[in-house]
């Protein structure tokens, strides 16, 4: 086999890994791991109004900032 | 008649006491107001996602919710932080499905102001950060009792934070470890069969430096624990494991690296790799389990009131304890603890000092009497005159004993720790000795290098690192399966190396409440019925243990509504019936009301009269648990000292003693000289374990190498002990101890196999015989064969209590 083909297949497959591995650390990070009840059972509710919800906290959040910046 | 559904809580009532409420049925006000509540809301999928759930209905709460923002409460349980959020740790009570929680983020995340809000459905704990300034931390409990649940706070402590936080940095290394140590087995499987069928070098180098590039993040991020322990290691001028673990893996990748660059020789990547992930899985072990002391003074300090409240002229103030002067006056109601020691002004009624003193008999307070923080009012609502501020008081100065006695408990050295600094020390040095001796011998110095590092690889300390932890973690596990906890890994070692075992009397060898255990009947025709009816007016634990045992002999009785019915407190309970007067207490009482009862005996008696004539005579005792005699036999068995300690009166003690067969007995004890006791036992030498279950059990509890909670103790000695035993029984006492020993025999026998198989192939490194392949199958059999080893915990134990049962 050619030593080219090998470096190739082997970054390729490295470079794979090391997505997935960023993923599952980005995932411990961010708490999504901490209950592992609710992690399990949440999967069930997990639909359009979740989402929209999670986007209306976002909202509220940076109303405040913005709120907060604004000079008096 | 069918039953139907309640609409919210999904309880089956019949359908003539249910609310009709057009098509919906409910049990309770209480469910109707949420189910429309939820409606109004737009929350009402919360029905299809709780499926087959069924709620507990919502209790009414009374207690208003104002006293949340009282700034005294912002002070101590709100943190601000820099946005100038407001957070706040909650527990939510009533939580039962995944639904629940779903329904409380909802809930609060329609609210206004209300920016996160995250519960946790395994502990039931909130975390709610929200804007002070649109909406209070009032109306978020409202929110919370409005959907049927409840909250209360708590004081999430650094503590908590930090090792939360320190267990996720764990995760952390360990997955970025795991992770590349798998996809590198890939890379070397490569490697050993290029090494057997022949490969050409330039394949060889780009494996290589495949293997650099994967060893690296494993050695800097996930090894990084080692560097840290390895430095301060040095600093406290101790060899550890870590320093072993260090040199070995960064030596095996510095020459790695050569041998990569040089193109010539075999790389050790994986080893290292491999080395690193198996020490932080063994190392994560010991961590998972580590208790803090402050975490434990936190929650004794709960137990006080935080808010007081003092009379302040013609109102009633509330402040802060801290700020309560001696000579204030201050108010308990029922079912609240005392804060301060003090004298009572007015008022009168029954006190529980049981937490303090151990005296299972409420205690009843009048004017002049003294008040001692930390116990709790069960009936009486009084004032009382401070005589000590807070800092002073008996329980605050029980805080800081408790202190000192954790910080000056005695540190056992663990097997493990010492055994691995001499290690570590013997194989760095004998590394050292290989090189030069083989570089003087002579030969060239790469190769040299090579069988020096070979030395050190091949004496890996998987095995050694892996001894204890995993034989401990299957000893907790067996534990946890049959009701005892341990509370750190450690523990197990320190429990079965003990000398000595002191167990307290009430609550621990005996029940803790009196038992009927004799009974008289002095008139024929008694109608249990009157007697059932009177005992069961009073909450005296006396009158409790007699309608219990009445109850117990005859469960159709009920009880009957008598006249006049009044306790007397310190004497027992009289009341009226069809014109006759019913009595039924103890000596005092029938000897006032002028009836004969001359009984001798060493248990508590309890009379009972009816219109002036003794007709019942119960004698009552605090009998030990069941199986209590075999458990202290086996324990004897054991070797160990068996100790009663208790803060009773001798006559008891001894008559207990006696039953379960103690030959030592200290009676009169106050939770000092528990204390004392077991520390004169350290000074004689002894590794003593103490089993008890009350506040008066504390500072023995936290002097003594092991304490053990009874389950149904108090839940500061639940938090002070190391182990603790759920199901309360004495047998489950002498299995933690078998536990341990097993445990901690296994983990001997791990590290002596660690130990001769070192012994074998260090020479063999020595004399340069080591090729890398026999290296790295070495190390992973020696770990096997602890990991194997280890597991005969269980099977012992089982093979163990099969015989006993045949």
């Amino acid at each position: 086999m050619d030593p080219w083909v090998v470096t190739m297949m082997l970054s390729g497959s490295l470079f794979l890994a090391g997505v997935a591995l960023a993923g599952f650390l980005w995932a411990i990070k961010s708490g999504q791991f901490d209950d592992e009840k609710k992690m399990m059972s949440q999967v069930h509710f997990d639909d359009e109004q979740e989402l929209n919800d999670a986007a209306q906290q976002q909202k509220k959040r940076e109303e405040l900032k913005k709120k907060e910046y604004r000079p008096e | 008649m069918s039953n139907v559904t309640c609409d919210h809580c999904h309880l089956e009532f019949t359908d003539s006491v249910m609310i009709h409420d057009e098509q919906y049925r409910f049990c309770c006000k209480g469910c109707q107001g949420i189910f429309h509540l939820l409606k109004d809301e737009g929350l009402e999928s919360f029905y299809t996602k709780m499926g087959d759930t069924h709620l507990s209905p919502p209790t009414q709460i009374f207690e208003s919710s104002h006293n949340f923002d009282s700034s005294v409460f912002y002070d101590q349980f709100v943190s601000v932080d820099k946005e100038g959020l407001c957070e706040v740790s909650l527990v939510i009570e009533g939580i039962h499905c995944a639904a629940c929680v779903w329904l409380n983020e909802k809930a609060l995340h329609k609210m206004d102001g209300v920016i996160e809000a995250s519960i946790n459905y395994t502990n039931n704990k909130a975390k709610i950060v929200w804007d002070d300034s649109v909406v209070k931390l009032s109306s978020i409990i409202d929110m919370i009792r409005a959907v049927g649940y409840d909250a209360f706070v708590y004081d999430a402590s650094l503590q908590e934070v930090r090792a939360n936080k320190e267990r996720k940095e764990y995760y952390l290394r360990m997955a970025v470890a795991t992770a590349v140590t798998m996809n590198m087995m890939w890379v070397a499987i490569a490697q050993y069969g290029g090494y057997f069928t022949g490969m050409t070098q330039e394949i060889k180098t780009i494996l290589n430096f495949a293997e650099w590039f994967l060893a690296t993040p494993v050695l800097f991020y996930s090894g990084w624990i080692f560097y840290r322990g390895a430095y301060y290691g040095l600093k406290n001028k101790a060899i550890t494991m870590d320093l072993l673990v260090v040199t070995g893996s960064t030596l095996a990748y510095v020459y790695s690296i050569y041998i990569t660059v040089l193109e010539k020789g075999e790389a050790y990547f994986d080893s290292v790799a491999m080395i690193i992930t198996f020490v932080l899985f063994g190392k994560f072990l010991e961590v998972l389990s580590r208790k803090n002391a402050a975490d434990t003074l936190d929650a004794m300090s709960k137990h006080i009131p935080s808010v007081v409240s003092v009379v302040r002229g013609d109102e009633i103030v509330e402040m802060s304890v801290s700020e309560v002067k001696v000579g204030e006056v201050l108010r308990v109601r029922s079912g609240e603890r005392a804060a301060l020691d003090g004298e009572v002004t007015s008022g009168e009624g029954n006190f529980d000092e049981s937490s303090l003193t151990g005296e299972s008999n409420p205690v009843y307070k009048r004017p002049s009497d003294t008040i001692i923080s930390g116990t709790t009012s069960i009936d009486a609502i009084l004032f009382y005159r401070a005589t000590k501020d807070f800092a002073h008081s008996t329980y605050s100065h029980l805080v800081q004993l408790l202190e000192g006695a954790m910080s000056k408990k005695p540190h056992i050295e663990q097997l493990a720790n010492r055994l691995s600094q001499h290690f570590s020390s013997t194989i760095l040095f004998l590394a050292i000795a290989t090189f030069w001796g083989w570089y003087f011998w002579p030969h060239s110095f790469d190769r040299s290098l090579m069988v020096g590092i070979s030395v050190i690889i091949i004496a890996c300390p998987c095995a050694l690192a892996l001894a204890t932890p995993v034989a401990t973690l299957v000893g907790l596990a067996l534990g946890a399966k049959r009701g005892i906890v341990f509370k750190r890994a450690a523990h197990i070692e320190t429990m079965a190396k003990a000398t000595m075992i002191v167990l307290d009397k009430t609550g621990t060898i005996t029940q803790g409440r009196p038992i009927v255990v004799n009974v008289e009947f002095t008139d024929n025709d008694i109608d249990m019925k009157t007697l059932y009816s009177l005992v069961g007016a009073s909450k005296h634990p006396v009158s409790r243990a007699v309608a219990r045992y009445i109850q117990e002999h005859d469960e159709t009785l009920s009880q009957i509504s008598l006249e006049e019915s009044k306790e007397i407190p310190a004497r027992g309970v009289v009341a009226r019936h069809n014109g006759v007067v019913v009595a039924g207490g103890n000596g005092q009482l029938m000897k006032e009301m002028g009836i004969d009862s001359t009984i001798v005996s060493d248990n508590t008696l309890f009379y009972y009269a009816v219109d002036g004539k003794l007709s019942a005579t119960f004698e009552l005792r605090d009998t030990p648990k069941a199986k209590a005699k075999e458990s202290i036999e086996k324990l004897k068995t054991f070797g160990l000292r068996v100790v009663m300690l208790t803060g009773d009166h001798e006559k008891t003690a001894y008559a207990v003693a006696n039953d379960v067969g103690i030959d030592e007995v200290h009676a009169h004890l106050t939770p000092q000289g528990k204390l004392e006791f077991i520390q004169e036992a350290h000074r004689d030498g002894h590794i003593v374990v103490m089993a008890g279950d009350g506040v008066n059990d504390l500072l023995a509890l936290a002097g003594a190498d092991i304490g053990i909670a009874m389950g149904s103790g108090s839940d500061i000695a639940i938090e002070v002990s190391d182990v603790i035993i759920l199901n309360d029984s004495l047998i489950s006492l002498h299995e933690a101890l078998a536990i341990s020993r097993r445990t901690y025999g296994l983990i001997k026998q791990n590290l002596g196999i660690s130990l001769v198989y070192n012994s074998i192939t260090i020479p063999l490194a020595m004399s340069g015989y080591v090729i890398p392949l026999l290296a790295a199958i070495s190390m992973s059999f020696s770990s096997l064969l602890v990991v194997g080893n280890s597991m005969r915990v269980k099977w012992m134990y089982t093979t163990d209590s099969n015989t006993k049962m045949s």
